[in-house]
């Protein structure tokens, strides 16, 4: 397992950005802190009651207090857990929306694979929930109830109070010196955790792979292994994270043990030190009752400590997302239909990569061509169709139409790929995303255009067969054909092609070729193949070279 | 089963947890009755006279006061330690007995576990049984809670003990509701996030499509609607919970109000021991009203694991003996030992179900296949990998290095081995000039690769099994045609020097080269267009709906 470095200004910006994630304060905090007051309104009412039995007095309106208190505490925390609940669910829809802007509107070039962005999406802003609900307002409560109950405690004995505060000193001095290392170190002991299921997880995914090969025994010892390490040395700091808690814990129990003592001597009059005030039994009794309330805040902090874990790891991820970039999405400098599309000297190189996926390419292509882009695997055909589209990084050099700068074709192409999108609907519905005021007959014509009318003749439903959003029951062929009458539908000069016969056998192949051609009529068309078959109905085959 | 025997492994650390749980919450509940009987003793001894004061004995109290403050921080400490320790410890041997057991799973239930949602819920359920381990002292506390708080409540009379239980009991009995009534929720919640996961996965495979038909703002929405599916249940989640803690509150209030009532006439220090007893009593039984508001999520995460324990072979092959070097019989096509065979067939005929059927992956129809004369299907799946070397269709790829992906064919292989499998993979200048070589990390499923490079190390890997046949699933997709020859030349030079059969499914000319004979799969001899370029090979037996006589077989 890597190490994971400790980084103070990293941590800083964690909980700025976590901070500003939850958003507007609410009322769970100032709901706590009512909390406290009523739990001041029941330490009385038990003294009161005491006071009562002592002087002989009816105790009845005391008993209604406490009991009345304890409904007021439970309405109050119970309103407060909802309140905390609603302030998450509307962080977590901001920073959601905020995830998948950036995830499609994204820096040209931000690789973004699709089980990392639905990781982020679901997993990372869900694991937010838990700081925003419960440990903001707990710690919001904490800086400012325990103030309160000494202020108040201060006012029936302000040496019970001094004894409050002076056990709080060395418990500050103990959580720095157990909290900060030991929260830091079971921080990235929780990160180690998660990586951890994540193998888990790797392993089951890859399965087949693991069995056919015989590795299933192994596998599993190595998975025991690896939890057994992980738990033993989670647990080696475990033991000195628990210490700060039980630091909490102590001084908790210490402050009502001597404030208990102190109370006890004070009214018996034993102190070893000349009294500085005297307590009477319902104030000595007040302050015993309301002694655990000190700690109280700060305990129901302590019990929030993995809602932050798990947000700060979260935090990691979603706070290095890149910022939205809505330009490429938006419409060039018109572009004529019949302008020349020209890209020179073209570079796109990827962050984090040694080499540039294409390296100062030339390509003139003029309207109504065929371009075939055909080239070894790596060599950048994906690319160039990516970087047309705004979504790879143009690193060097310029994309030209009729001899305007421009950063994306996206409002005036068409798009067919290997993977087409499919969403549960009719067929009709999957055609129609690309242009929703298409008219029927233009749907008859691009579904007769790619060969789909002999599909959907064989299905009772015709154009709205219903299909799930797997696509269940489709061929690959079949599918890729949806996408090219998709693509047809949209009146736009280009159409580009990636890969539309990848899988495809050549019988397949042959027919989706002759769908393609048909398609390429009257729009400039580029075609990113291994298949020579397919580039040879171009008008134009570009090479690309590459290191394999 | 296997939970209540991790519990019975674990017993020493859960007993140990249990004892502190108890010690903690009795220590409580002492602490503060005895603190304020104490104040409330020595103020009635002060208000008698000096005499009864000085008579009052203030050693024995206060000590146990300050001994009752530490015995709770130890206790806790010791808790929550042992308490993960069991949780950690039984985690540490249920995560392999888990894997363990969904590999040995009929294929079908086992590869069902490797779609996204079925792998994150099983995550989440193998999480759940931690918090429930850590979980489980509890009870333990509550019951010490409830034993102290009876016995200093009787002190202030048997009503006021009774007044104490009952409110205990009527808390737990309310939260046992409770817990009932989120169980729909729960499950709601549940389902709302698998729906929202795979909503994004569709989404975010397509955002070429996505950006030329400027769907973004779409997508978006579709996704933010099942967000906001998700957040409702959240919602309802929340607020059935929220009674948790109104609960909780008010049964300490009521507890003590009662008992102060109950127990005024035993006397004012009693009094205040009872009522102080009677609210901590309560407090302390609120680790288990926790444990209550999860109880259906838990439960239902035990359920699903001890459903993957259950879940048995459904046919354990008796082990007929076969020689893994056997002639090989596939749809009625003999191949003997270095033979070269490509299945053709038009997409979805199932050529790919006929290779994983050859690997005990899935069940294939009784007769399809057979080694020495033994049908496949009464092959043990361990022996039948022996006979296999497999590149499959998706080149999946563990997550690790170059070499945890290479060793997981051959755990004893040199790296000399190693790297003469890359370099018949043609991949040995792309590894070399990896930064750590071997070692380099490559990344979720081979993330660090282009699809040309993973496909190459999925072959790699395959070269380096030791099995009579290789098995190769479209093993030249993703490669320039350059590669693809460099990788047949090679393959070739492989299969003539280890005395390897090939059984191959490939749509491209030059690795269908290197193949004598070919196969047509299912529906594919039907084809009408044979424009394959396979077409001069001798067909291999009859396929179902081809006439006789083409092939020499």
């Amino acid at each position: 397992m890597t190490t994971i470095p400790y980084d103070r200004a990293m941590a800083k910006a964690r909980t700025r950005w976590l901070n500003d994630a939850a958003g507007r304060h609410d009322a769970a905090a100032g709901l706590l802190l009512l909390d406290t007051v009523a739990a001041i309104g029941f330490a009385g009412a038990v003294a009161g009651g005491i006071s009562a039995i002592v002087g002989d007095t009816t105790i009845l309106p005391w008993v209604l207090l406490a009991a009345s208190m304890g409904m007021v505490r439970g309405t109050l925390a119970m309103t407060a857990a909802r309140r905390g609940a609603d302030r998450a669910v509307r962080a977590k829809r901001t920073v959601r929306r905020h995830v998948i802007v950036a995830g499609f509107a994204r820096r040209p070039g931000d690789a973004v694979d699709a089980g990392v962005l639905a990781a982020q999406v679901v997993d990372a802003v869900e694991a937010l929930d838990g700081y925003i609900a419960r440990f903001l307002p707990a710690r919001r409560a904490a800086t400012v109830a325990p103030l309160v109950v000494l202020a108040i405690i201060a006012c029936g004995s302000w040496v019970a109070a001094l004894i409050l505060a002076g056990t709080l000193i060395p418990f500050i001095a103990a959580m720095a010196l157990a909290g900060g290392a030991a929260a830091e170190e079971s921080r990235r002991q929780f990160v180690a955790l998660t990586r951890l299921s994540g193998r888990f997880a790797d392993r089951i995914r890859t399965l087949p792979v693991v069995l056919a090969f015989r590795a299933k025994d192994r596998e599993t010892a190595a998975i025991g292994a690896a939890a057994a390490e992980l738990a033993s040395r989670t647990l080696r700091v475990l033991r000195v994270a628990f210490l700060s808690s039980a630091a909490l814990e102590f001084f908790a129990a210490l402050s009502v043990a001597l404030v208990a003592v102190y109370c006890g001597f004070s009214v018996l009059g034993l102190l070893p030190f000349a009294a500085p005030e005297t307590l009477t039994l319902a104030q000595a009794f007040f302050v015993l009752a309301l002694a655990p309330e000190f700690y109280a805040p700060m305990r129901r902090l302590a019990a929030t400590y993995h809602d932050r874990q798990a947000a700060e790891t979260a935090a990691d991820v979603l706070m290095t997302l890149p910022a939205p970039i809505r330009a490429a999405a938006a419409p060039n400098p018109a572009v004529q239909a019949g302008a020349p599309l020209e890209l020179c000297d073209v570079t796109i190189r990827y962050p984090d990569c040694d080499r540039p996926a294409v390296s100062r390419l030339w390509l003139r292509v003029e309207a109504g061509e065929t371009v075939a882009l055909l080239g070894p695997s790596g060599s950048g055909k994906t690319s160039i169709l990516h970087l047309l589209l705004g979504l790879a990084p143009l690193s060097g050099g310029s994309m030209t139409a009729d001899g305007h700068p421009i950063m994306s074709l996206a409002g005036m192409a068409s798009w067919a790929g290997q993977h087409p999108l499919l969403i549960a609907g009719t067929v009709r519905d999957n055609l129609l995303l690309a242009n929703p005021q298409a008219q029927p007959s233009a749907v008859q014509k691009a579904v007769a255009a790619v060969g789909l009318d002999v599909m959907l003749k064989a299905r009772a439903g015709g154009l709205d067969t219903i299909l799930d959003a797997r696509g269940s029951g489709l061929s690959g062929g079949e599918r890729r054909r949806i996408a090219l009458a998709r693509a047809l539908l949209k009146p736009a000069p280009f159409l580009l092609l990636d890969e539309p016969t990848a899988h495809l056998d050549t019988t397949g192949e042959a027919a989706m070729i002759a769908a393609i051609s048909r398609a390429a009529c009257g729009r400039t068309t580029l075609i990113a193949t291994h298949s020579p078959a397919l580039a040879a109905i171009a008008t134009r085959v570009i090479r690309l070279g590459g290191i394999t | 089963m296997l939970l209540a025997a991790e519990r019975r492994t674990e017993r020493h650390r859960l007993a140990q947890a249990a004892i502190c749980a108890g010690l903690v919450a009795a220590a409580s509940v002492l602490l503060l009755g005895l603190s304020g009987w104490f104040v409330t003793a020595a103020a009635i001894a002060a208000s008698t006279g000096t005499v009864a004061a000085q008579a009052f004995n203030y050693m024995l109290p206060s000590a146990g006061i300050r001994l009752l403050a530490i015995t709770r921080t130890g206790a806790r400490y010791g808790e929550r330690l042992a308490g993960h320790a069991a949780a950690f410890g039984a985690l540490a041997r249920l995560r392999p007995a888990l894997y363990r057991a969904i590999a040995a799973a009929p294929p079908a239930v086992a590869l069902a576990f490797g779609r996204g949602e079925a792998t994150s819920r099983l995550i989440g359920d193998v999480d759940a049984i931690e918090l429930r381990f850590v979980r489980l002292s509890g009870p333990w506390g509550a019951t010490a809670a409830l034993t102290c708080g009876a016995a200093l409540t009787v002190l202030g009379g048997v009503a006021a003990a009774g007044a104490t239980l009952a409110c205990a009991g009527g808390a737990l009995w309310i939260g046992h509701l409770l817990a009932n009534r989120l169980e729909q929720p729960g499950r709601a919640v549940q389902h709302a996030t698998g729906a929202l996961r795979e909503e994004v996965a569709m989404l975010c495979s397509a955002t070429a499509e996505l950006r030329c038909y400027a769907l973004e703002d779409w997508a978006a929405a579709r996704i933010m609607t099942a967000s906001d599916v998700l957040a409702d249940a959240q919602r309802q989640q929340a607020a059935v919970a929220g009674w948790f803690d109104l609960l909780h509150a008010t049964a300490i209030g009521l507890a003590a109000a009662l008992v102060l009532a109950l127990s005024a006439s035993a006397g004012a220090p009693v009094a205040a021991l009872a009522t102080l007893a009677a609210a901590m009593t309560i407090d302390g039984i609120a680790p288990v009203l926790r444990g209550l508001a999860e109880r259906g999520r838990l439960h239902e995460a035990e359920t699903r694991l001890e459903a993957v324990f259950a879940a048995k072979p459904d046919r354990i092959p008796a082990s007929i003996p076969f020689d893994r070097f056997a002639p090989l019989v596939i749809d009625g096509c003999q191949l003997l030992p270095t033979a070269r065979l490509v299945l053709t067939g038009v997409s979805g005929s199932g050529k790919t179900t006929l290779v994983e059927g050859l690997l005990g992956l899935r069940a294939l129809a009784p007769g399809r296949a057979s080694i020495g004369g033994v049908d496949i299907g009464d092959v043990s799946p361990a022996m039948l990998r022996s006979v296999f070397a497999w590149a499959p269709q998706d080149a999946a790829l563990l997550a690790g290095t170059v070499r945890d992906n290479l060793r997981i064919a051959d755990p004893a292989a040199t790296d000399d081995r190693l790297w003469q499998a890359l370099a018949d993979a043609a991949l040995e200048a792309v590894v070399g000039a990896l930064p750590h070589g071997l070692d380099t990390w490559l990344g979720d499923d081979g993330a660090r690769l282009s699809g040309g490079e993973r496909r190459r190390l999925s072959l790699a890997r395959a070269y380096l099994a030791d099995a009579p046949w290789l098995l190769l699933d479209e093993a030249g997709e993703g490669l320039d045609a350059a590669t693809e020859a460099r990788v047949a030349r090679l393959l070739d030079a492989r299969l003539t020097r280890a005395g390897q059969g090939l059984i191959l499914v490939s749509h491209r000319p030059a690795l269908a080269g290197l193949c004598t004979l070919r196969l047509a799969v299912g529906l594919a001899a039907q084809a009408g267009v044979d424009i394959d370029t396979t077409a001069h090979l001798p067909t291999c037996a009859a396929g179902p709906a081809r006439p006789k006589g083409r092939g020499p077989s």
